[in-house]
């Protein structure tokens, strides 16, 4: 039946390209990616894997067709799939859009609503071992109407629950809610914006509709400040009481900037808001984004249920394009015990000439929920170029924090070595090691425990064909775990042989 | 035999055209929508995919300070995309203007229009002519690039 959809919504592609092929506009991406190996630790090591992702746009005057197809092939066919996982309709004029199908939307600062689209990853699922694109849509029908004083958008949709893949069935559970949201943003001044949001949500097994609310604001004051928020309620909750029995969240943050300075200061404040059965809110974890391996995997991901926090950073750019950043966030939470995460991050760089930069990073932490203790991290990124072609870039990092129950300091160390000619050819090794527990142990030797220090390394190429077209090549050993991207946390496993990845744009 | 029939269904109707880049709406800094016809340059438009944790794309946005500057005259327009979700959505303005970006940033939040324009990675640079056209794509940065994006915006205008 899905097959039958698929190639239905195909053909109307291409009839729709006979009918306007004057004006038709036809173009999209594919990445094919083939893997030879497997998750390390486990008995079948030659794993043999193949995915491929097609997103096809066609574009005529206002209106736009847009579907994905996903294809996943191993040995085991229980895993195998091949779905149209994405379709769209669209029609747009200069105030109006109308989109039906699958879309991506946020309300206000996504406390009530976010979706996302994280291009050109692919997500693989440790439980289901299925491999597929990484994004939280929304499947149904969303009309917006801007105009120079107002916009409103109406959504009637089902958010997808990620962690589940495209051949998982029922596929009804992959989208358990169904999301009615109304938002309205008004411009009374050049200088002002106010907005509220309304919205209804329907979750499996229940009959009624839980409510919820949102005002926002965004006022551009004087001397380059900036002030927003946004509070959302459940309407049973009463307003502005911010007792622990009540569900809400408050976002607030200022910014500011002069000449070669900027700063940004937030607040949060989130009580019993993980909203529907598959949660596909995200409010701001006021946590610094980093993308330092060893920080990036190091993050703190907000318990909706009870978290309150601070983040402030401070940006400064010195004559010759030296720049120095420092963050502090702070977070505390209580679930079932209090939890404190505080983090002090500086980072400084220099740029002695256009051939040679010199970055390095100071980062403490003390991480409660993960029971980890005075976490300090240290890098050193050396980036050097030869000329207008090639260029050399040396990465160190190191961690080392104190865990509850154990004795030893654990310790986590990156090294990489990157060598790029031209924009077109870029090749690198990379070294990681670790005494986490959780990761120098084999789970396969119960009850024996492994502590030897566990080695990555791993060879990376990418080989830009043209503007069209590149190869990756990756050879060796890939350490897992959590990982961010555009502010989205999942997790990401281990992995050990060979992968390419062929990405086309046509 | 699937994707046979899915792709001489695809190719068997169209006439492939150029790259012309949609009309796409975005918000700027100041929370307000605004679509790429009225923020495009006349001759051409550089449009930079960055985010602010983006180790690359910092490094190459005072090189296109310098360039806004050195190309204005020639009507040609710098737009900076921020991928950057909520989680980093404070940051952006203060961020970008302590580099002296003075050229429009607007925000992509859930990378719809990254998504659509083709981009898979940031930094992404495409360069787009008065036909709306894309005529340039530039993935990643390292140092010495800017040398190449220079080169190609002075060719494009030369034609």
């Amino acid at each position: 039946m899905k097959n039958i959809g698929l190639i239905s919504f195909f053909v109307a592609f291409g009839s729709l390209g006979f009918l306007e092929q004057a004006e038709a506009q036809l173009y999209g991406t594919n990445t094919f990616e083939f893997q030879y190996g497997n998750l390390p630790f486990e008995e079948n090591t030659d794993l043999t894997t193949s995915y491929n992702q097609l997103n096809l746009y066609y574009d005529s005057g206002k209106f736009s067709l847009f579907g994905k197809a996903e294809q996943f092939l191993s040995p085991v066919e229980d895993r195998n799939y091949f779905e149209l996982t994405q379709k769209r309709f669209q029609y747009q004029d200069d105030n109006f859009r109308i989109r039906l199908g699958n879309f991506y939307e946020t309300i206000g600062s996504g406390l009530l609503l976010r979706s996302y689209d994280i291009p050109g990853s692919v997500f693989e699922s440790d439980f289901y071992r299925t491999r597929y694109a990484f994004f939280r849509d929304l499947e149904g029908v969303a009309f917006d109407v801007n105009l120079d004083w107002a916009e409103l958008k109406i959504i009637r949709s089902q958010p997808l629950q990620n962690d589940l893949p495209p051949n998982f069935e029922p596929d009804s559970v992959r989208r358990p809610d169904l999301v009615e949201a109304i938002q309205a943003t008004f411009y009374p001044t050049e200088n002002l914006s106010v907005g509220g949001a309304f919205m209804r949500v329907n979750t499996p097994n229940n009959s009624d509709y839980s409510q919820y609310a949102s005002l926002m604001t965004n006022i551009q004051l004087p001397a380059n400040f900036q002030l927003f928020g946004e509070y959302a309620i459940d309407t049973e909750s009463d307003p502005f009481s911010f007792n622990e029995d009540q569900s809400y969240a408050l976002y607030s943050g200022l910014n500011y900037y002069h000449g070669s300075f900027g700063a940004s200061l937030e607040y949060k404040n989130y009580n019993d808001f993980r909203l529907g059965s598959s949660g596909f809110n995200d409010p701001p974890s006021l946590i610094k984004e980093h993308t330092y391996p060893i920080l990036n995997r190091s993050t703190h991901v907000p318990n909706t249920s009870n978290e309150q926090g601070v983040q402030a950073e401070l940006f400064y750019t010195f004559e010759g394009d030296h720049s120095l950043v420092a963050n502090y966030a702070y977070t505390i939470n209580e679930v079932a015990r209090r939890n404190e995460y505080r983090e002090y991050f500086i980072e400084g760089t220099y740029k002695f000439n256009d051939q040679l930069s010199l970055k390095s990073f100071l980062d403490y932490a003390v991480d409660e929920p993960k029971q980890q203790d005075n976490r300090i991290s240290i890098g050193l990124i050396t980036d050097k170029s030869f000329g207008e072609s090639q260029n050399v870039i040396v990465d160190l990092q190191y961690q080392t924090y104190d865990e509850s129950f154990q004795p030893e300091k654990i310790e986590n160390y990156f090294a990489s070595l990157s060598y790029s000619f031209n924009s077109s050819l870029n090749i690198s090794a990379v070294f990681e090691a670790s005494t986490e527990p959780g990761l120098t142990d084999n789970p396969n030797t119960f009850p024996e425990i492994e502590t030897n220090t566990r080695t990555w390394l791993g060879f990376n190429s990418l080989y830009r064909i043209n503007t069209s077209n590149s190869l990756a090549l990756f050879v060796g050993k890939r350490r897992g775990g959590p990982a961010c991207t555009s502010g989205i946390c999942y997790e990401i496993l281990d992995f050990e042989g060979a992968e390419v990845r062929i990405t086309t744009r046509f | 035999m699937k994707y046979i029939l899915l792709l001489s269904l695809l190719f068997g109707g169209f006439e492939l055209t150029q790259n012309e880049i949609p009309n796409f709406r975005l918000k700027n800094l100041d929370n307000r929508t605004v679509s790429y016809n009225q923020i495009k340059g006349e001759n051409l438009t550089v449009i930079d995919f960055w985010a602010t944790w983006c180790k690359p794309c910092v490094k190459s946005i005072p090189e296109f300070v310098k360039m806004d500057k050195e190309f204005e005259d020639d009507q040609v327009k710098f737009i900076g995309i921020s991928i950057d979700g909520p989680r980093n959505k404070a940051k952006v303005k203060p961020f970008i203007k302590s580099l002296g970006v003075d050229y429009t940033v607007l925000r992509d939040s859930d990378s719809s229009v990254m998504a659509r324009l083709r981009v898979t990675a940031v930094p992404t640079l495409l360069i787009i002519n008065s036909d709306n056209e894309i005529v340039y794509f530039h993935e990643g940065y390292k140092t010495g690039e800017e040398v190449e994006i220079k080169n190609k915006i002075k060719e494009l205008l030369a034609e």
